[in-house]
């Protein structure tokens, strides 16, 4: 059995290496990021049987924790660091031919090393070793945002990052407080003693944590970034934006909150945040008429979701999460993808230049579309299961309050229903408008490259649908991983 | 307005820290005050400091703990400078007007002998730092901060002398894989990342410590070759 | 008095975190927030190692004169801030690289008339 730390050892070094080759030759840096993500989707899988018995420790120096750091790799952690490697593999394939001439050695670099952050965020047991590698994501999507250098693109990447940096800053605060009552960094290790100081003590540094993942994790009010950045990024950045990095926030500060604090007086107020940010999301959405700023609201209000059901702090509502966690970073990648050849194939990002696209390019609009049902839930595709766990997790809490919030979380699900059939409908039914874009040659659906990651994302959406089996199998032990705090503490330290 | 609301929300934020920090006691003076301070529990370090000269074998307990104890720390610190050399490229890749050699306004006779002369001291000083980073306070870090002053002095007193772009790169990504592969080569040695698997060797000496000289050595190039290409690119010299 | 021995690095340190977030959330100039960054990274360090201090400690660095580890500051801190000040490095390089484009495209610094991308 090898160590975990090879999940985050080898594509880091193939970073560094990728510059390297980018001196030397002009086309083999574009096969590394989808090399690595391929090595790392083969290790995690062999991996995940023994991290569901057990959670693997991974010690570095010799030394067992909490002297040194750890990665713990337990069922959640390698859950998500199958699904980083697989969404991420996909998008690498796509942007080889999506990105192009327009992307050197450095465009590649970066990506893989956004990778490599969200798998040491997903996989790591110290908590300032969260914060490195949380930077590390966060300051690789600062430069890959701006990374085409046009106008919408430096707006955004200057508010993305003066909200991050500051975000950042305040997490560290954090940290500094929870080392200075209890003189350690290990996660288990703080876990263990933080019963036996005040409550008062502790709540600041747990805002200020909050606080500082959760502006990556764009929880209300702080995802002032996410529409602007994720709709002037480029198309495959902009998926793997949605998909993975907003993602690795909600788990820092579900891994924060649940494990390390064990809060559950403040869940009420987590799923009543979770439920505003879904409004706030869906209702923009229904207002835009730029596709990207539409799908970028969207995934607001899905983090939105996710949120509230996290604070639902039952072992199903947290399966019903994770769930959604793995169908929406699928069907918001497959969303990306998809119309990132339609972008440029027209040369506009309005919805209304969208329309008749059924026709023109009938494998991108069936696989948006797919991916638009998913996302609003409907069966047999991976929305649905993972809605339906959310919702019957709410009405078994068997309080008034969930009753009434997960009626309005219903509403969000309408509306957002609405403003997919809208788009939908535009595909198919409506005509080509007069002024066609002037991109549009011979062939006019985009080529192999794209299209077989965007595929391969289409069939996995409906495969996990028809049979979800597939994936609930391992949630129940993930959802242990995050609610039982005494479990995790005795796997690590051994007490 | 705004105005009003930040101060509130400061004013906010100032108050729960005062009653975070009077509610119990932060830090390690308040710890040994309350004698809480165990020598062999990891609590505010004490288990670093008794232990490190006989686990790692480095004099400076603060280079064992960078580069052994929580090394992995120090790669991904190293990644994300890594990062910013990237973006600080590609950002500024079309910035470039420069202006023709015979208008770049030569700096007079006695800056310019000057720089030439101290710029190699400097780069032997910045060597010097890294190299015994295990012995005295310095590392990789500080002597890379120093190389890169170096840079900068060449920039702004010698004019139209610039270091090769693609032999930083080339040095800030071999540097790179130096610190990975040292690590992988512990892991399939001993079983853990970063396993220090050179002898330690006696203490004060310059080659003892096991692998912290290397990994230091690694990381002072690289930060060197970074900060220097940070430097460069604002200064217009990139490609 | 008392008091105020012991908490004076906090308080030094709190009072540059918040006048950095007051500069971040009030000033329209990208420079000044850039610099408004900056201070809040200089406090979050000053606080860090302030948690490490031990009264009449020494550096925890072994020589010929010091030979026992008593009384020696904590060196976790300072492993962490080194950290943190590379990481604020690098976000400062990447602002202020962002500064330098922005300014290209808008020729105006200002952040009240920069929101092209509006709802």
């Amino acid at each position: 059995m090898v160590s975990p730390i090879i999940l985050i050892a080898v594509p880091l070094g193939l970073a560094f290496l990728t510059t390297l080759l980018g001196l030397l030759s002009e086309k083999l840096p574009k096969y590394i990021p989808a090399v690595a993500m391929a090595f790392n989707l083969v290790v995690s899988i062999r991996l995940l049987p023994h991290a569901l018995q057990a959670p693997i420790v991974a010690k570095t120096v010799g030394l067992s924790p909490p002297f040194s750091i750890h990665l713990v790799a337990g069922p959640l952690g390698m859950m998500l660091s199958v699904l980083i490697s697989l969404v991420g593999l996909v998008i690498a394939a796509y942007a080889i031919g999506y990105m192009g001439r327009e992307a050197r050695s450095r465009y590649h670099a970066l990506y893989l090393l956004l990778l490599t952050g969200a798998t040491g965020v997903v996989l790591t047991g110290d908590l300032f070793n969260l914060f490195v590698f949380f930077e590390i994501l966060c300051i690789s999507s600062y430069a890959l945002v701006g990374y085409r250098g046009d106008k919408p693109g430096i707006e955004s990447a200057a508010k993305y990052l003066i909200q991050g940096a500051v975000g950042s800053s305040l997490a560290l605060v954090g940290i500094g407080f929870l080392y200075g009552l209890f003189g350690t960094l290990s996660m288990a290790d703080i876990a263990r003693n933080i019963t036996s100081v005040s409550p008062m003590a502790v709540f600041i540094s747990m805002a200020f944590l909050v606080t500082g993942f959760g502006v990556e994790a764009a929880v209300f009010p702080l995802n002032a970034w996410l529409p602007d950045a994720h709709s002037s990024a480029p198309s495959s950045i902009s998926a793997i934006l949605s998909g993975i990095a907003i993602k690795a926030g909600i788990y820092a500060v579900a891994r924060v909150v649940f494990t390390v604090y064990g809060a559950d007086a403040i869940l009420v107020f987590v799923a009543v945040v979770g439920l505003v940010t879904l409004l706030v999301g869906e209702m923009s959405a229904f207002r835009q008429k730029n596709i990207k700023r539409l799908l970028a609201y969207s995934s607001i209000g899905q983090m939105g979701l996710i949120v509230f059901a996290l604070g639902l702090a039952s072992a199903r509502g947290v399966e019903g999460a994770l769930f959604l966690v793995v169908s929406h970073a699928f069907a918001k990648a497959l969303l990306f993808l998809s119309t990132g050849y339609m972008i440029y194939r027209t040369g506009s990002m309005e919805i209304s230049s969208l329309h008749g696209m059924g026709r023109r390019m009938p494998v991108s609009s069936l696989c948006f579309t797919i991916a638009a049902f998913s996302l609003i839930g409907l069966p047999p595709f991976i929305g649905f299961p993972g809605k339906f766990m959310i919702i019957s997790a709410a009405l078994a809490k068997a309080d008034t309050l969930f009753t009434v919030l997960i009626a309005i979380a219903l509403f969000g699900t309408v509306v957002e229903g609405a403003y997919f059939f809208r788009i939908v409908q535009g595909l198919y039914f409506k005509a080509v408008p007069e002024d066609a874009g002037a991109n549009l040659g011979e062939d006019v659906e985009a080529p192999l490259s794209a299209l077989v990651p965007i595929c391969v994302l289409a069939v996995a959406i409906v495969a996990v649908g028809v049979c979800p089996y597939v994936l609930t199998r391992y949630l129940g032990a993930a959802a242990a991983d995050l609610l039982d705090r005494a479990a995790y503490i005795r796997h690590v330290l051994g007490v | 307005m705004r105005t009003v609301v930040s101060l509130m929300l400061i004013a906010i934020v100032a108050a729960g820290i005062i009653v975070s920090l009077s509610q119990a006691p932060v830090g390690a003076e308040a710890a040994r005050q309350e004698g809480r301070l165990k020598q062999d529990d990891v609590n505010f370090g004490r288990y670093y400091n008794n232990r490190a000269l006989e686990e790692t074998g480095a004099a400076n307990v603060v280079a064992s703990v960078v580069v052994s104890y929580r090394g992995l720390d120090t790669l991904g610190e190293v990644a994300v400078l890594f990062i910013a050399a990237l973006g600080v490229a590609t950002l500024l890749r079309t910035k470039q007007e420069r202006k023709p050699k015979g208008e770049v306004e030569q700096a007079s006779l006695i800056v310019f002998t000057g720089c030439r002369f101290l710029f190699p001291l400097i780069l032997l000083f910045a060597a010097y730092i890294f190299a015994h980073g295990h012995l005295t306070p310095g590392g990789g870090f500080q002597g890379g901060a120093v190389t890169a002053s170096g840079f900068v002095l060449i920039y702004l007193g010698c004019r139209g002398r610039a270091v090769g772009a693609k032999q930083l790169s080339a040095t800030e990504s071999l540097s790179g894989l130096v610190f990975v592969i040292t690590g992988l080569v512990g892991l399939a040695l001993g079983g853990s990342f970063l396993l220090n698997f050179l002898p330690r060797g006696t203490t004060y000496a310059l080659f003892s410590a096991g692998v912290i000289p290397i990994i230091y050595i690694a990381i002072g190039l690289k930060v060197s070759s970074e900060l220097g290409g940070i430097v460069g690119t604002l200064a217009g010299e990139g490609e | 008095m008392s008091f105020l021995e012991n908490y004076i690095h906090y308080l030094g340190s709190f009072g540059l975190i918040l006048i950095g977030l007051y500069v971040v959330l009030v000033k329209s100039n990208l420079v000044k927030v850039i610099i408004g960054i900056n201070l809040i990274d200089t406090g979050v360090n000053l606080f860090l190692i302030s948690v490490g201090y031990i009264r009449m400690g020494t550096a925890p660095i072994f020589s010929r004169a010091t030979t026992t580890a008593e009384g020696m500051v904590d060196p976790v801190p300072q492993a962490l801030v080194l950290t943190a000040i590379v990481i604020g490095v690098s976000v400062l390089g990447l602002a202020l690289s962002v500064a330098i484009r922005l300014y290209g495209h808008y020729g105006t610094l200002d952040l009240r008339k920069i929101r092209d991308l509006k709802w």
